[in-house]
């Protein structure tokens, strides 16, 4: 075994290291005699060396490297010995590495100087505000014309539906409606009564102030079955099946299977699309009228707990005011609720591109854009409500 | 009704997303019945061109024409050709019956027993006989590529195209496969299109061959294998063909 050598960068034996390069210089002829382990575990060490070497070379023509005191070698201590090499090569200096006393380090020294490839210009990076911004801008116009191009092919591919139903996969329907609709029941139904109760205690408060707390049975019909009921039920589904399914048609978009199906001579759009936003489109009103009566129960037992309100008068007050208008003007927006969150969430699963990291964040987006949505179409049906005076 | 000799004819296409060309001029023909291969380095194209010969995709310039079939991007219907993804690009869901029984539901009217049939002995002809009932995620990734071999042949079209098809199987089940596409090619005539870079099947299996170059952005060199390896004055495509490193010297890398 080598004795440990105790010489730091610059060349005189000062204090006990792992890692020392010795440089011995004459005129403009430099050696450097390379000492310890070059190896992943000393690789700040090896760093320092180098760089403090480097220092002191800068009137040297002619270097030589000496191996014959080292210790050990690997990846890590040759790359950087080749990197020093290389950048004394570029400046024009003469260099060598006497590899007749330790071949195995020249020679891992040398693959790394021969493997090398000339960087490619690094890509813009810490571009200015402006340019972001407008960056930002051109992509939402892009993204825009993929979204009305997805819209527009899930429409056209409607009349195919009709043409050959065959083309749709009618078999995973069933499935789809018992994990969309079924399973989402127990949340909606939970997210709506507990809406309910909020809006009976907030009816309580504030309607108590004025002694009206009689109207709160039609505030808690009103608000929940024409606006409360079908955006809370769309949201949670958004949460819920609008990632499931965004997801699952992102794993499937990565793992070849969108265009193994395509190959067999299926349009994803009929055989994927379709049946997940009809199992939305049937399930969605179902869970909103549900969640509908559990928010009355909410605000049954909101009222009924912090005023005198008895049961019977509640109920009463509230069949009073459970009327068609009231309920359709509620259900009529879950469908579209429903094909929104479909079609969001199919879209940006089929929009899926590289890798697992891809499909999170399409999922991310798929919920987002969804929830996004649901409360424009809602918004947007409340106020044409308002216009014609429903 | 008279058939043209050739299966495929490509003629100066471009592939590449939006502005950045991937590759471009590349024009070709593969025979009836004969196996050919598209061959590169890691990351060259060759994968993507299978995609727009199996028409995924829509090319940006050029052509490309399948017999009957026209250019593949604009057909619907019945499958005309066979394809196996480099992962088997199985359904997950489903399990390798369910997968192979796919194709049949919906092109052809053959249900039952008959079906049962049918995918029982494209299973069986891939080694894969006693997995039917199994799903993709049970199974090793050489087995997911077979059972995408043998659903690409589920139904009997008389082009296959295959992409890196023994890429992660052992070398038994690599030379079973290279038989089963001799066979195909030669006793049934089917014209098979292979990526890959798998030396030892090329020169045993393919009749005709173009090597693509990342750099060059296009097709190097366009023959019989054999004679490329031989008679190539191109280094770069003796280099390729022969398994040798341009650095150091012959037989480097390994």
């Amino acid at each position: 075994m080598k004795s440990p050598l105790i010489y730091e960068g610059t060349g005189e034996p000062t204090k006990v290291c792992a890692v020392a390069i010795r440089t011995n210089q004459e005129g403009d002829y430099a050696s450097l005699v390379v000492s310890g382990s070059f190896d992943l575990a000393h690789a700040k060490q090896v760093a320092q060396a180098v760089e403090k070497v480097e220092e002191g070379l800068s009137r040297c023509r002619s270097i030589d490297i000496d191996l014959v005191h080292l210790e050990r070698i690997d990846g890590t201590g040759a790359i950087l010995l080749a990197r020093l090499l290389d950048r004394l090569d570029v400046e024009g200096r003469k260099t060598r590495v006497a590899d007749n006393q330790n071949p195995e380090a020249a020679r891992l020294i040398a693959l790394y100087r021969e493997r090398r490839t000339e960087r490619m210009p690094p890509k813009p990076s810490g571009r200015n505000p402006a340019a972001r911004v407008g960056a930002f801008a051109s992509e939402m116009l892009g993204g825009g014309t993929v979204a009305l191009d997805f819209i527009g092919r899930c429409a056209a591919s409607l009349t195919k539906v009709i043409a050959s139903p065959k083309s749709v996969d009618w078999r995973s329907l069933p499935r789809l409606i018992q994990e969309i609709g079924a399973d989402a029941l127990l949340v909606t139904s939970a997210a709506n009564l507990l809406v309910g109760v909020i809006i009976g205690f907030l009816g309580v408060s504030q309607l108590g102030r004025f002694g009206a707390v009689a109207f709160v049975p039609e505030l808690v019909v009103v608000a929940h079955f024409r606006e409360l009921g079908p955006l809370v039920t769309a949201i949670v589904v958004a949460g819920r099946s609008g990632a499931g399914l965004a997801s699952e048609i992102a794993t499937m978009k990565v793992t070849e299977e969108i265009d193994a199906l395509r190959s067999l001579g299926f349009d994803p759009v009929r055989w994927l699309v379709v049946p997940r936003c009809l199992a939305l489109v049937v399930t969605m009103p179902l869970l909103t009228w549900v969640g509908d009566l559990l928010a009355l129960v909410g605000g049954l037992a909101a009222t009924t707990a912090i005023t005198n309100m008895t049961f019977h008068a509640y109920v009463q007050a509230t069949l009073d005011d459970v009327t068609a208008g009231n309920l359709f003007a509620g259900l009529i927006k879950s469908p579209f609720l429903a094909l929104a969150i479909g079609l969001v969430a199919c879209g940006q699963g089929l929009l899926t591109h590289g890798g697992a990291a891809a499909v999170g964040g399409r999922t991310t987006t798929a919920v987002v854009q969804a929830i996004f949505c649901v409360i424009v179409i809602s918004a947007v049906f409340t106020f044409f409500f308002a216009l014609i005076g429903v | 009704m008279p058939r043209s000799k050739d299966h495929i004819i490509v003629e100066e296409l471009r592939i590449g997303w939006g502005t950045k060309v991937l590759i471009e001029h590349v024009t070709f023909n593969v025979e009836r019945g004969t196996v050919f291969t598209i061959l590169g380095g890691s990351g060259c194209g060759k994968s993507t061109l299978l995609r727009y010969l199996i028409g995924l995709e829509k090319p940006l310039a050029g052509r490309i024409n399948i017999a009957e079939v026209g250019e593949p991007h604009h057909y619907e219907g019945m499958p005309p050709f066979g394809v196996l993804f480099q992962s088997g690009g199985l359904f997950s869901s489903m399990t390798l019956a369910e997968n192979l029984a796919l194709p049949l539901a919906a092109w052809t009217p053959i249900r039952g027993q008959t079906m049962r049939k049918l995918i029982q002995a494209k299973l069986d002809l891939v080694g894969l006989g006693l997995f039917a009932d199994h799903l993709p995620g049970e199974i090793s990734g050489g087995m997911k590529k077979r059972a995408g071999i043998a659903r690409a042949l589920m139904l009997d079209a008389n082009l296959l195209f295959f992409d890196e098809p023994s890429a992660g199987l052992d070398p038994i089940s690599a030379v079973e496969l290279d038989q089963l596409i001799l066979t195909l090619s030669q006793d049934l005539g089917i014209t098979v299109v292979i990526v890959t870079h798998e030396l030892s099947s090329i020169f045993l299996v393919a009749d005709d061959c173009i090597l693509l170059d990342k750099q060059a952005k296009g097709i190097v060199a366009h023959g019989d294998p054999r004679k490329l390896r031989d008679e190539s004055r191109i280094p770069f495509v003796h280099n390729f063909l022969t398994r040798s490193s341009p650095i150091g010297g012959a037989n480097h890398g390994g």
